[in-house]
C-alpha cells in the first residue's frame, strides 16, 4: 500500500495522480495503464542494458583470443609436446641402439678372455693372463651396465604418455575454444545493442509488450 | 655370463613371443630385456595396439603375449578379452606390462585372465621373476589337468 502511494507521488505527473484518486472509471483505467507500462519500459531498458553487457564482453572475449594469436598459439604448444616426444624418443633409440651394438664386442671380449685363461698354456705370461682376467671382468660389467642403459630408457615411454595426456586435454580446450569463437561470431552478428537501445521510445515498448500479450 | 641364464630351468627359450605397445622405445626394451633373458630374439614380433596384435595372434601361432594397457584402437585390456573370447587363443599366456597402478585396473586385469602383471617401471629381475612364475604354474595346472 505504501509503496502504491509513494509511486505515484513521486514518479506520475499531478494531473495523473488527482486521476488516480478521482471517481472517474475511463480516466483512472488510463493513469493505470500509463503506470504499468512507465514500469515496463523501466525494467525492458534493464534487460537491455544487461543484454547489451553480455555482448560486450563476449565480444570483448573473442577479440582478446584473436589478438593473442589463438589458435595458433594452442597448435604450436600441441606441435611442440609432439616434438618432444618425438625428439625423446630418438634420443632412447640411439641410446639403446649403441647398448646394442657394444653389447656383442663386450660378449666377444669376454669370451675371447675366457678361452686365454681357460688354455692355462704356460706360454701365456702372469701379467697377460691378469689382463685376460680384467677384461673377462669389464666385459661382464659392461654387459649388465648396458642392460641398465636399455632399461633406463623406459623414461621416454612414461614421460611420453603424460606428454599424450596432455597433448589430448589441450585438444578438448582448443575444441571448448573454437567454439567459443564461433558463437561469439554468431552474436556479434546480431547487432543487439542496436535493438535494445531503440527500446527507448514508447512505440518500441509498446511494441514488445504487446508480445508478451500485454 | 649374461643375469638371465638361471631361468633356464622350465622356460623354453625358443617361444614365440608377441610384444605390444605404442611406443616403439618399449617394445625395444621388453624385446632387449626378454633376448638378455635367453629368449631368442628373431622369434620376438611386435605390434603397436591391439588391434594390430590380435589379427597377428589370428594369422600365425604364437606362445606368449607381452602387452601394455594404454594403446590408441584397442587397449591392452580389450586385447586381453579379445583373446580370452577367442577359442583358439583362450588360453594364451598374457603378461601386461604397465604404467596403469590402479587397484580397479589391476583387478578387471585379473578378472579378464590375465596371467602375470608388471607395473611399469620394471627391472629385469621382475621381468624374470614374472615369466618364470607364469610358466611355472602353466605347468602345474598342465600337469594336475
Amino acid at each position: 500500500m505504501s509503496a502504491q502511494l509513494s509511486l505515484t507521488r513521486e514518479s506520475l505527473p499531478d494531473e495523473l495522480h488527482q486521476l488516480l484518486t478521482s471517481p472517474d472509471g475511463p480516466a483512472f483505467e488510463h493513469a493505470l495503464d500509463s503506470l504499468v507500462r512507465q514500469r515496463e519500459q523501466k525494467l525492458f531498458r534493464a534487460l537491455g542494458v544487461l543484454a547489451r553487457d553480455l555482448h560486450d564482453a563476449v565480444s570483448r572475449l573473442g577479440g582478446d583470443l584473436v589478438q593473442e594469436g589463438y589458435p595458433d598459439n594452442v597448435i604450436d604448444a600441441r606441435q611442440h609436446l609432439e616434438d618432444v616426444l618425438e625428439m625423446s624418443s630418438q634420443a632412447a633409440h640411439r641410446t639403446i641402439d649403441f647398448a646394442e651394438r657394444m653389447r656383442p664386442e663386450a660378449a666377444s671380449l669376454a669370451s675371447d678372455a675366457q678361452a686365454m685363461l681357460a688354455a692355462a698354456d704356460t706360454s701365456v705370461a702372469a701379467p697377460a693372463r691378469a689382463l685376460a682376467q680384467q677384461a673377462s671382468d669389464f666385459a661382464e660389467h659392461c654387459t649388465a651396465g648396458l642392460n641398465d642403459m636399455v632399461m633406463a630408457q623406459s623414461w621416454q615411454d612414461l614421460s611420453g604418455q603424460r606428454i599424450k595426456k596432455v597433448v589430448a586435454f589441450i585438444g578438448s580446450v582448443e575444441s571448448a575454444m573454437i567454439e567459443l569463437v564461433r558463437l561469439t561470431g554468431a552474436l556479434s552478428g546480431r547487432e543487439t545493442v542496436e535493438a535494445v537501445e531503440k527500446i527507448n521510445s514508447q512505440d518500441e515498448a509498446d511494441r514488445l509488450l504487446s508480445e508478451f500479450g500485454f | 655370463m649374461p643375469r638371465g641364464v638361471q631361468v633356464e630351468t622350465g622356460l623354453n627359450k625358443n617361444m614365440k613371443i608377441l610384444v605390444v605397445d605404442d611406443f616403439s622405445t618399449m617394445r625395444r626394451i621388453v624385446r632387449n630385456l626378454l633376448v638378455e633373458l635367453g629368449f631368442a630374439g628373431n622369434l620376438i614380433q611386435e605390434a603397436d595396439d591391439g588391434e594390430a596384435a590380435i589379427a597377428m595372434l589370428k594369422a600365425q601361432p604364437f606362445d606368449m603375449v607381452v602387452t601394455d594397457w594404454n594403446m590408441p584402437n584397442m587397449t591392452g585390456i580389450d586385447l586381453l578379452r579379445a583373446i580370452r573370447a577367442e577359442p583358439a587363443l583362450k588360453t594364451m599366456p598374457v603378461l601386461m606390462v604397465t604404467a596403469e597402478n590402479n587397484r580397479d585396473q589391476i583387478i578387471a586385469a585379473a578378472q579378464a585372465g590375465v596371467n602375470g602383471y608388471i607395473v611399469k617401471p620394471f627391472t629385469a629381475a621382475t621381468l624374470e621373476e614374472k615369466l618364470t612364475k607364469i610358466f611355472e604354474r602353466l605347468a602345474a595346472a598342465g600337469a594336475a589337468a
